[in-house]
């Protein structure tokens, strides 16, 4: 295992300084938005001179309180996030410190369970979906999602008493991409071998990405790259691995921690914690609308159909990584991804990169059934 | 060398003893509370009866649930490796494996002795042995009787919940409206025998299937599943000792 990176340790200490900002943000009448998903561009919002901060999803302590309201057959994350909104309105203390922050909830017609929880959400605080075409391979699609994505800037000038100008927009396209350029040379130092960091480590990052402001994001992401780059980690403990699947929101990294534990090495994660947030760059000379609907669509989400473009990021991603094994990470319960597992794994087969599907929500109680599967895997492709 | 294999398993643990390419001994009981001191205590019998001394073993592979916890081993491997290695062992010829226990059931595909891939229910206990046993008790039949009980059946009754406790009283309203012991029997059997055929199945499982672990002991189990993947299945003298077996051969250092 590589040693700890010192540079991490910014991340840990920016949490302070960034609630610190956003609070000093309102009081001077800065507009906070809310949001759980990548299909929500960060760009629009800040245009309208707004702030945005990711709400919690990941922890397991409000899903009892949300299981009051909710089916207990829906995936955690949807329970996780709808408890912790609706504990921080009724003055708890459960979890989210982030939602008596913002002004407005910013949510995204994905999939049904989401959906469905947001018209929930619109009784605690004022919530506005983004909605999405299902089927974004369309020029059809392309344009109804691009009417969508003015709507929303209409409603964040509404929000602001700003106007999205094109100028800023594409100010903050540029700035986004910057991040995304700097994400990249992050991955690209993990296909090293053995590689300078833990795949939890980055997962941790990532998991601040949508929480810290852009500058601070890429303050902290760009030492950790310049450590790395010195970095001399031990050998490897065990196989290169890729996790593929749902979304690890901040609070949940159970399945990155038991397979490192088990000793394998996780070197690039497909997800929304992963790749999928900065692999594609908006296209920064054509009209920045357009730009941003066609990028945002070409975000590989299994709510969408078909969705080749995933299976095909999957095996080009296990290739250029150098991974011996994926593991196929599903939420219980989260139907889209469980689904296409199907055909993940039969092209996978197909190219002789062995696949491991794990299930599993917030709770500890399968700790040791996934231990014994990450273990057998391990072994398996050792 | 000799080798010793450590199963400790959720039902039941079992140990065994290994040399030249032969099993010495093995001891099969049920997994106590305090199984490590258990498994320490079934480890010495069986090496006094098998008249060899604890200096006189090489290795001692642990693996099954407890794998991490006994403390006298000096290695664990996953019961997935530990079953197709001592699967391999026995038939090499097998390509796959069905480990139907106590609290789990796992498929394995093989190739030439090596997991290519596999696939685990232990999530809950439709699909394991609990699951016959629990049904078994509301039958009012010991759990050995219940192939045998099975096999005398005409018409299977069917039994649609896979929740052991909802199974349970399944079993109580098909008795009410006067179904009778073999043919609920039947339908237990065979609704745990088609959840492991669609995971055999699914792990693409066609022919040289292994049929392991305690459940592989039920005769009634055996012929029903036959039945449903359309194969003869390959069941070893002792279907409860695969896994000690295969952590036992890894012990000896032939990986």
């Amino acid at each position: 295992m590589p040693p700890p990176l010192q540079s991490l340790d910014f991340f840990q200490d920016s949490y302070e300084l960034r609630i610190a900002q956003l609070k000093e943000e309102r009081e001077k009448g800065i507009k906070i938005v809310g949001t759980f998903c990548l299909y929500v561009p960060d760009e629009i919002i800040f245009a309208a001179g707004a702030d945005r901060i990711v709400l919690c999803g990941g922890k397991a302590d409000t899903v009892p309180l949300a299981e009051q309201s909710l089916p207990r057959n829906i995936c955690p994350l949807i329970k996780s996030s709808f408890g912790a909104v609706i504990d921080a309105c009724c003055g708890g203390n459960l979890a989210c410190p982030h939602v008596p922050l913002v002004d407005v909830v910013v949510a995204e017609a994905t999939c049904d369970g989401k959906k469905k929880m947001y018209e929930m959400l619109s009784d605690y605080i004022p919530t506005y979906v983004l909605d999405l075409p299902q089927k974004p391979g369309s020029p059809e699609a392309l344009d109804y999602f691009l009417s969508e994505l003015r709507k929303f800037g209409k409603f964040m000038e509404g929000l602001t008493g700003n106007v999205v100008r094109n100028d800023a927009l594409r100010r903050e396209i540029r700035s986004a991409n910057e991040t995304k350029r700097l994400l990249h040379r992050l991955f690209e130092l993990r296909k090293r071998d053995p590689p300078p960091i833990r795949g939890s480590e980055v997962l941790r990052v990532m998991q601040k990405q949508f929480f810290l402001s852009p500058d601070q994001f890429r303050q902290g992401v760009s030492r950790l790259c310049e450590e790395m780059e010195h970095a001399t980690p031990d050998a490897r403990t065990g196989p290169r691995i890729m996790i593929s699947g749902c979304p690890m929101a901040a609070g949940n990294t159970k399945v990155a921690d038991i397979i490192e534990q088990k000793g394998g090495v996780i070197v690039v994660e497909e997800s929304c914690t992963g790749t999928r947030s900065f692999w594609d760059l908006v296209d920064e000379e054509r009209d920045p609308w357009k730009a941003l609907a066609e990028r945002y669509l070409e975000i590989p989400c299994a709510c969408m159909t078909p969705n080749d473009q995933r299976v095909a990021r999957i095996v080009d991603l296990a290739k250029q990584y150098d991974v011996q094994g994926v593991v196929y990470y599903t939420l219980q319960f989260c139907h889209a991804y469980n689904i296409e597992r199907f055909r993940v794994q039969r092209t996978l087969k197909k190219e002789k990169i062995p696949m491991l599907a794990i299930e599993s929500d917030y709770g500890d109680s399968d700790l040791e059934q996934i231990g014994i599967r990450v273990d057998a895997f391990l072994e398996m492709i050792a | 060398m000799i080798s010793a294999g450590i199963d400790a398993g959720a039902a039941t643990t079992k140990v065994l003893l290994f040399q030249d390419m032969e099993i010495r001994g093995y001891r099969i009981a049920g997994t106590a509370f305090d199984f490590v001191t258990a498994a320490g205590n079934m480890f010495d019998s069986l090496l006094a009866s098998c008249n060899i001394g604890r200096e006189e073993v090489g290795n001692v592979y642990a693996t099954g649930y407890g794998r991490n916890s006994i403390s006298f081993a000096d290695k664990s491997i996953s019961e997935i490796t530990a079953h197709a290695k001592g699967v391999s062992f026995l038939f090499p010829e097998v390509r796959g494996i069905i480990d139907v226990g106590g609290q789990d059931s796992k498929v394995i595909a093989i190739e030439d002795g090596k997991v290519v891939d596999f696939l685990m229910n232990d999530k809950c206990a439709a699909g394991t042995g609990k699951f016959l046993e629990y049904t078994a008790k509301a039958l009012e039949v010991p759990i050995n009787d219940l192939g045998g009980l099975a096999l005398a059946s005409h018409h299977p009754a069917s039994i649609t919940s896979m929740c052991t406790v909802f199974a349970e009283s399944e079993v109580i309203s098909l008795r009410a409206r006067g179904i009778t012991k073999e043919d609920i029997a039947a339908g237990l059997i065979a609704s745990i025998a088609q959840r492991v055929g669609v995971m055999a199945k699914r792990m693409g499982l066609k022919e040289h299937i292994a049929f392991v672990g305690g459940v592989a002991k039920n005769a009634g189990m055996k012929v029903i599943l036959e039945k449903e993947l359309g194969v003869t299945l390959y069941v070893p003298f002792e279907p409860q000792i695969t896994g000690a077996l295969g952590a036992a051969i890894v012990g000896q250092g032939n990986r």
